[in-house]
């Protein structure tokens, strides 16, 4: 086990771990965007590609927290802008229970976050990115939230 | 390829030249995959998109006996279907393979963090090896395509592409916006690089394509609603001014909604004096008054024309870009009217008349003594209206004086941009717009074409600032596209829909509600009934798959499984490399 001096090094050197899921209609593609458009954000997040936010089952989200993501960023179509009609709503219904079983659990719910960012606003996806890295690096790792 | 197979994995990570390699250290990457689990070969490469590059997976799909691929390398979005097709001729399934996305998601957004970069795309790479095990072959898929294309915009690219397609034997339904077909070309008398108006260029074509026995052609019509997928739209037209609305079925689309010349209020007092105009509203004089004052009718003696208004501003969102039309309309302008007026001056920040027979303009109208003044970019020319009179004052870089002219005009070579409503298109067709503010093709050098939306194209000034000649390249190339994958008849689709672990269903109706198409419906021939999923209905977006309590739905290419590995992946620490030997 560490010492309290190698982990106080630990924590000042941490760096928030997020795992951000995106749709691959809109936000996977103003990921892209942002990329092809050279705005820079921070290297916290980890994007994986999920045919449409509908796709996201509460369990993953609750499984990489508890496996100690200190964050998920979850990034879809507009409402009525869903590739597949609506599944960005049905997974905007899951949200709410998401967060109320997080606050059971004791976890903040600020650190999961929800946006809509189209294939055209790299912006809005790289300023959504920046929110969560702000939360999360606030709220200190996740591993201290489950003690 | 069972699914009891050992995964062997080849993970190949692409320089992309300096565009990843430049900032992440894609050699300790490769290095670093070797490490994982299942990997039996991994190595970096300069182009894996290139000729050198596929070869080498192919080569060493047969020489490791590799049957999952892993390359990171560019957005799936762009390289999927190249790389799924090398494994397929290497003989592996194509949805064996996995794409990282290291430079739209890592080198391009994060240039100056090299080191967190690398750490990055080490993750990345790690989550997509863990997806890669579980990844399992799939059965090739094709649909039919309706052999009728729709085209949105009845300018000149629209009218080109719907005639190249009609004549080569398919149905097109054109829909244009204004009451009347012919775009922004009609309207003006003068259409470089030939002495005609816009009217005698496209006149005899709108005749064709209206008569055309294969051309629907719907004027002051809109696209409502825009659903399907490849080989398979349902386009919804709206007359605007019946409130009538019309579906139809196609199977390709073309994009041509082309552009409006930029009006510039904020150049060159643009507004405040009806003898300052653009050069679009110039060519929209009727002939026989070009050269007369508009504000009291005098003859025209002296004319400055501005280049660059509103084109190649560092820094001005949507404005940054050259319009490549007006250097070339300019100086065609001024040989043509330098003889009826005692004096035209040009003033320009750069010249480039860069197309066939463009210099040619150019040259001429030097020959003719048109002047040409060039200012700095950053101190561009002063206009002011007193008393109803212009005073145009300029530095001139090439002789380092300050020069002072009254002219009678000022004409604007004023910016291409992008229509109005052309978010509404954007979000219709499912397209993105680049910084100039067009539409994005799929590849910006090797697709300029198609879209991410697969059987929508794009062409003519949809897609950036252009003259017409390239127009009408754009509008071929676009039909020629078209009309391939509808003579070919049916396209191959994805595999990726839903299956029902029967044993696991609990009967619970879940999916049936969650399902957005319809495709759920339980099958009550068992007993305890259980939900069935049409693959034809499905379209792959998983939303039953979460929304089932029992995990009793499978959703192809994208399983519970697939995904929980790579957020295990992610978290899991990664191992040291190396141990010292490299």
């Amino acid at each position: 086990m560490a010492t309290t001096a190698e982990t106080k090094t630990q924590d000042e050197q941490w760096e928030p771990r997020i795992l951000a899921f995106c749709c691959n209609w809109c936000s996977y593609a103003g990921a892209d965007l942002a990329g092809t458009s050279r705005i820079q954000y921070p290297t916290n997040v980890r994007i994986m590609r999920v045919n449409c936010t509908g796709r996201i089952d509460v369990d993953f989200i609750l499984a990489a927290l508890e496996k100690g993501a200190d964050g998920v960023l979850v990034s879809g179509c507009h409402p009525g802008d869903c590739h597949y009609t609506s599944g960005n709503l049905k997974l905007r219904a899951r949200w709410a229970l998401l967060e109320e079983a997080l606050k059971q659990a004791g976890v903040d719910p600020r650190r999961v976050r929800l946006q809509w960012a189209s294939a055209s606003e790299a912006q809005a996806f790289a300023d959504g990115v920046r929110i969560i890295v702000d939360q999360v690096r606030k709220l200190g790792p996740m591993k201290e939230a489950w003690k | 390829m069972t699914a009891q197979e050992e995964p062997r994995i080849g993970v190949f990570v692409c320089h992309c030249g300096h565009n990843i390699a430049g900032v992440v250290d894609v050699v300790r990457v490769a290095e670093y995959a070797k490490s994982l689990p299942h990997v039996v070969f991994a190595t970096d490469e300069m182009f894996m998109c290139s000729d050198a590059g596929q070869q080498l997976i192919r080569d060493k799909i047969a020489e490791y006996d590799l049957n999952r691929v892993v390359v990171a390398s560019c957005s799936p979005r762009m390289h999927e279907p190249t790389f799924r097709r090398v494994v397929e001729e290497a003989g592996l399934n194509r949805y064996l393979f996995e794409q990282v996305n290291l430079r739209e998601h890592v080198s391009w957004c994060h240039m100056r963090e090299p080191e967190l970069s690398t750490e990055k795309a080490i993750d990345l790479v790690r989550m997509a090896v863990a997806r890669a095990a579980k990844l399992e072959g799939l059965p090739v898929k094709s649909v039919k395509v309706t052999p009728r294309t729709l085209v949105v915009g009845g300018g000149i690219t629209g009218i080109r592409a719907a005639l190249d397609i009609a004549d080569r034997g398919f149905e097109v339904v054109l829909v244009e916006r204004e009451p009347k077909l012919g775009g922004n070309l009609v309207k003006w008398n003068h259409v470089f690089p030939v002495d005609k108006s816009g009217k005698k260029i496209l006149g005899p074509l709108i005749k064709r394509v209206k008569s055309h026995e294969r051309v629907r052609v719907f004027t002051n019509s809109e696209v409502s609603d825009f659903d399907g997928y490849i080989g398979n739209f349902v386009a919804t037209i709206r007359n605007n001014k019946t409130g009538k609305e019309e579906q139809v079925e196609v199977g390709t689309v073309i994009i041509a909604t082309g552009f409006k010349a930029y009006e510039p209020v904020e150049y060159y007092a643009y507004g405040q004096s009806p003898d300052i105009m653009t050069l679009a509203e110039f060519h929209q004089r009727p002939g026989d008054e070009l050269l007369k004052r508009p504000s009291d009718g005098r003859p025209v003696k002296k004319i400055v024309c501005i280049g660059c208004v509103g084109s190649r501003e560092p820094g001005k969102q949507g404005h940054e870009h050259c319009s490549r039309y007006c250097c070339t309309a300019v100086a065609k302008t001024a040989a043509d009217i330098r003889s009826d007026v005692e004096e035209v001056v040009v003033l320009y920040q750069d010249v480039r008349t860069y197309g066939k027979g463009h210099e040619e303009f150019h040259r001429l109208a030097r020959l003719r003594y048109v002047m040409y003044s060039k200012f700095p970019r950053e101190e561009k020319p002063q206009v002011t209206v007193a008393d109803g009179e212009l005073t145009v004052k300029w530095h001139d870089v090439l002789s380092g004086d300050d020069f002072e002219f009254h002219p009678d005009i000022i004409v604007l070579a004023s910016a291409m941009v992008p229509p109005d409503g052309i978010d509404d298109v954007a979000k219709m067709f499912g397209l993105t717009r680049s910084a100039d503010g067009f539409f994005n093709p799929e590849h910006i050098k090797l697709a300029p074409l198609t879209t991410h939306t697969a059987g929508v194209m794009i062409a003519g000034t949809a897609q950036a600032a252009k003259n017409a000649t390239e127009s009408v390249v754009d509008a071929s190339g676009a039909a020629a596209k078209a009309v391939g994958l509808m003579a070919r008849g049916e396209v191959e689709i994805e595999s990726t829909t839903a299956q029902v672990i029967e044993d696991l269903c609990s009967s619970c109706h879940t999916c049936v509600a969650a399902c957005p198409y319809g495709a759920i419906a339980m099958d009550e021939s068992k007993d305890p009934p259980v939900a069935h999923v049409t693959s034809a209905k499905c379209h792959g977006c998983g939303t039953c798959a979460a929304a089932c309590p029992s995990s009793a739905i499978l959703m192809l290419h994208s399983t519970d499984e697939q995904i929980m590995a790579m957020v295990e992946a992610f978290l899991t620490p990664a191992p040291e490399i190396g141990g010292g030997e490299a």
